[in-house]
């Protein structure tokens, strides 16, 4: 770390308000040069808006930014990007009709004379920094056809071609795997390391003490305690802070005892004609988790289950029953619930407000008459909103305005809402923070313990190990191995997931 | 395999074979339908309607749309028209057309970025407003301007290509290579495709739309040029329902109306085909009231053809 005396980037008493919100009140931070600053907090707790002041996406109510001993009261995104701040936003902030590489060049394009667009150097760029970083993604591949971490490096990607002095990352590792992971770890260290200051926002606590050289806690808005030094600082420490009180490094399940019936039974099924035939079953009170590599097949599994996407061959038993899924709705009709991986996309009507959000399958289910009952569902609504601590001002306020974090909560809500007998959660506490993920475990046990079934997908190890009663790992688009009891452990899943021998 | 399913999903490709389709079809029931003038002919036909939705497609490639461009076509026509009948030169009267309709551009694009309003709405009531100068002007009658402007029919390239065939020809290449390989085109399309994003990577979008906006109008009249020339004369009504004609050629064309998505080319092709099948349907003789229904059956299977590449992607 160079230049520690003299901030890069200085943040004064910044405060931001929303209608009937205060995101920000008097928040005030130093950024250096070369260092990597860690910023964590819960969700809602004004990280992601704290950026955006920073990056010029909203002006602050009040505070000032100082830069180069200049003064700002406010900047625009353009004026951000000439002073050298990059930002690689939470929500997916993509032109899905444009192809990768023009996506990472948007407001930079190169040209040649009369406002040409220069093709060429811009790819050449693009894979000079794809080398430099060990990113691989296709540059030509429209993003509607990218996968979504492939899309999480477009925006890395974008953010990296432009000359910076200050690179903000706002969970950048919330949609990968381990794997993906460690490559945007390295290469914020190598940022760093080339005099780069890097703001790093996440809600991976591990990661965030590995890599950082300073933390900052916010809790409701305002900062709790910035660690000058990260040496001694324990997992612990920070939750405290962020949370205001302690809480447990390892959640503990309730084990409950699991009946014999099953509920769920999954026989032949084949995805396509040349897939391999998949069986698996779910008993009642049972959770099963799913563990596989990005790419092994495993969403693509359940998603045929909940009818999401139609299968090629097989039969799906409900309660012993055999039963014919073709679309989300028949899904929901034999009592499946599918929360999926991609939320912000799939999930949720942003523009429409939590409440609806929320009640949106529960109205199918209870349509009797032509008129819904809003208020009805009122106190169910609130349980729901409280149990998932889902920070919003109101019932009505729209979903858009709701931070990264909470809005995933909104989509887990509306299920958890809905009175199915089947749940399928994708990667369900991806981007939460780990209060309302250990919120989010209590949920689910108290789902078992009334006799439904789960079955979980995670990359999550720990939250794998300790929630499920069954470990299922799928490899090449079959299941290649069942763990249960001692068996699940961090080691055989592991191995059984990449195929290699314990 | 694949890629055979990513040709047919590909707007210009599928409305290039249905064309060509028609013109196989028709030309055997009729050969006179594949003769060089008959085709000639039907460029010339869609020479206005082809610069309209070269401008329209510019605009809701932008995520906007301009239901005014009708009327300002005429408004534009009118200007020249009432200044060539005062016996002014014909650069002076193209000139002040040019101008109108730039300007009546401008207008759109600052009052839909400046309020930040739905351009469907606003342009219909600046439609509106531009109809009501050109009758102001034209009053209910009908402008002659002793054929000043038939050199744009008469004068032929090569000698087969009408002066206005090429121009709208040329309209449809300034266009696309525009929209495709110009750093201002492409951040129209991002705009289109993108608001937010647009806005958040640094670029100007009020500036951007007010731009397209300008420029769409400037280009109005030019196909206002064309439209008294093919008329022979103009009245202020001439250009009412173009605007929805243009709308028809790019969604065909596979310019979809949220914007960001589709090409140029394709929205010409939308645009080609409309011209097909109206001259198609005059060279089988088929009866007035019957071209109604099947053009609007041709339009509406177009349409729901382009939709489904779309429906596709989700
Ligand atoms: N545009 C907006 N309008 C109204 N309220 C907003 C808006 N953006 C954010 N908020 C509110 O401001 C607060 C802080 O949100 P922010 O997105 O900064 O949280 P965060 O710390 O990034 O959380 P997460 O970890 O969930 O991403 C939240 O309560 C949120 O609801
Ligand atoms: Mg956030």
């Amino acid at each position: 770390m160079n230049n520690m005396n003299v901030p890069l980037i200085t943040l004064r008493s910044i405060s931001k308000e929303f209608p009937g919100v205060c995101a920000l009140s008097d928040v005030s931070l130093d950024l250096y040069s070369g260092e990597i600053h860690c910023i964590v907090g819960e969700n809602g707790a004004g990280k992601s808006t704290l950026m955006k002041i920073l990056s010029g996406a909203y002006s602050p109510t009040s505070g000032q930014i100082v830069l180069n001993n200049e003064i700002y009261d406010e900047l625009d995104p353009e004026t951000a990007q000439n002073l050298g701040i990059q930002i690689v936003y939470q929500e997916n902030d993509l032109v899905h009709s444009m192809n990768a590489v023009e996506n990472i060049f948007i407001g930079r394009e190169k040209t040649k004379k009369l406002g040409f667009v220069d093709k060429k150097s811009m790819y050449s760029e693009a894979k000079k920094i794809m080398q430099e970083f060990d990113i691989e993604i296709d540059l030509s591949v429209k993003i509607e056809n990218m996968s979504v971490s492939d899309q999480q490096f477009v925006k890395i990607l974008k953010a990296l071609v432009n000359n910076s002095r200050l690179l903000i990352l706002d969970e950048p590792t919330s949609m990968f795997n381990i794997e993906d992971s460690t490559k945007v770890l390295e290469l914020v260290k190598k940022i760093a390391n080339q005099g780069i200051s890097v703001v790093y926002i996440s809600h991976f606590l591990q990661e965030v003490l590995d890599i950082a050289d300073r933390i900052t806690v916010l809790r409701d808005g305002v900062v709790v305690k910035t660690y000058e030094e990260v040496k001694n600082i324990t997992m612990g420490d920070l939750t405290l802070h962020m949370v205001g009180r302690p809480i447990d490094k390892f959640y503990q399940r309730d084990k409950i005892k699991i009946s014999e019936e099953k509920r769920l039974e999954v026989c032949d099924l084949k995805l396509n004609k040349n897939s391999p035939e998949v069986n698996f079953f779910v008993k009642k009170g049972e959770i099963v988790g799913i563990y596989g590599l990005v790419g092994s097949g495993r969403t693509e599994i359940v998603r045929t289950i909940s009818g999401a996407d139609r299968f090629y061959s097989g039969t799906i038993k409900v309660d012993g029953v055999s039963v014919n899924i073709n679309s989300p709705k028949d899904g929901i009709a034999v009592g499946i619930a599918h929360i999926t991986e991609d939320r912000q996309q799939l999930g949720l009507n942003l523009c429409h407000s939590v409440l609806e959000n929320l009640l949106i399958v529960k109205l199918q289910q209870m349509r009797k008459s032509l008129l819904y009952d809003y208020k009805k569902q009122g106190s169910r609504v609130q349980s729901i909103i409280d149990k998932l601590k889902i920070r919003t001002p109101n019932l009505l306020q729209k979903v858009i305005y709701l931070s990264g974090g909470n809005q995933q909560k909104v989509v887990l809500g509306k299920w958890l809402i809905t009175d199915a007998q089947i749940y399928i959660f994708d990667e369900p506490t991806r981007g939460i923070d780990i209060n309302a993920k250990y919120e989010f475990y209590e949920y689910m046990t108290e789902l078992v313990k009334q006799g439904k079934s789960v079955i979980m997908i995670s990359s999550d190890m720990p939250e794998i190990i300790s929630m499920s009663d069954r470990v299922l790992v799928v490899r090449d688009g079959s299941i290649k191995d069942e763990f249960t009891q001692d068996e699940i452990n961090e080691q055989n899943i592991v191995c059984s997931a990449l195929g290699v021998a314990i | 395999m694949r890629k055979a399913k990513a040709i047919l999903n590909d707007q210009r490709i599928l409305l290039a074979i249905v064309i060509l389709l028609m013109v196989i079809i028709v030309g055997t029931i009729s050969p006179k339908f594949v003769q060089l003038s008959n085709i000639m002919a039907i460029f010339q036909q869609v020479s206005v309607l082809g610069v309209l939705t070269m401008c329209m497609s510019l605009l809701i490639i932008s995520g906007g749309i301009d239901l005014s461009l009708g009327n300002m076509m005429a408004l534009s026509a009118v200007v020249v028209a009432s200044l060539l009948m005062q016996g002014k030169s014909l650069l002076l009267a193209v000139t002040a057309g040019v101008l109108t309709s730039t300007v009546c551009g401008l207008f759109n694009g600052l009052i839909i970025t400046t309020f930040q309003t739905i351009p469907l709405i606003i342009t219909l009531g600046t439609g509106q407003i531009f109809n009501g100068i050109s009758l102001l002007i034209a009053g209910g009658s009908f402008l002659q301007f002793e054929n000043k402007l038939n050199f744009l029919r008469e004068i032929k390239l090569f000698n087969y290509i009408p002066l206005m065939v090429a121009i709208m020809l040329l309209c449809v290449g300034f266009m696309g290579v525009l929209v495709n390989k110009t750093k201002f085109g492409r951040r129209v399309v991002a705009i289109g495709g993108n608001e937010k994003n647009a806005y958040l990577s640094g670029i100007n979008v009020k500036l951007y739309k007010i731009i397209a906006y300008t420029l769409s109008g400037a280009m109005v009249s030019i196909a206002g040029l064309i439209l008294a020339s093919r008329l022979n004369s103009i009245t202020a009504n001439a250009g009412s329902g173009y605007e929805l004609d243009a709308m028809v050629a790019c969604v065909m064309g596979g310019v979809t109306l949220d914007g960001g998505r589709g090409t140029i080319i394709g929205a010409f092709l939308g645009c080609l085909l409309t011209g097909v099948i109206s001259n198609a349907l005059d060279i089988l003789g088929v009866h007035a009231y019957v071209k109604i229904i099947i053009t609007g059956a041709i339009i509406v299977t177009a349409v729901v053809l382009s939709n489904i590449s779309s429906l596709k992607r989700e």
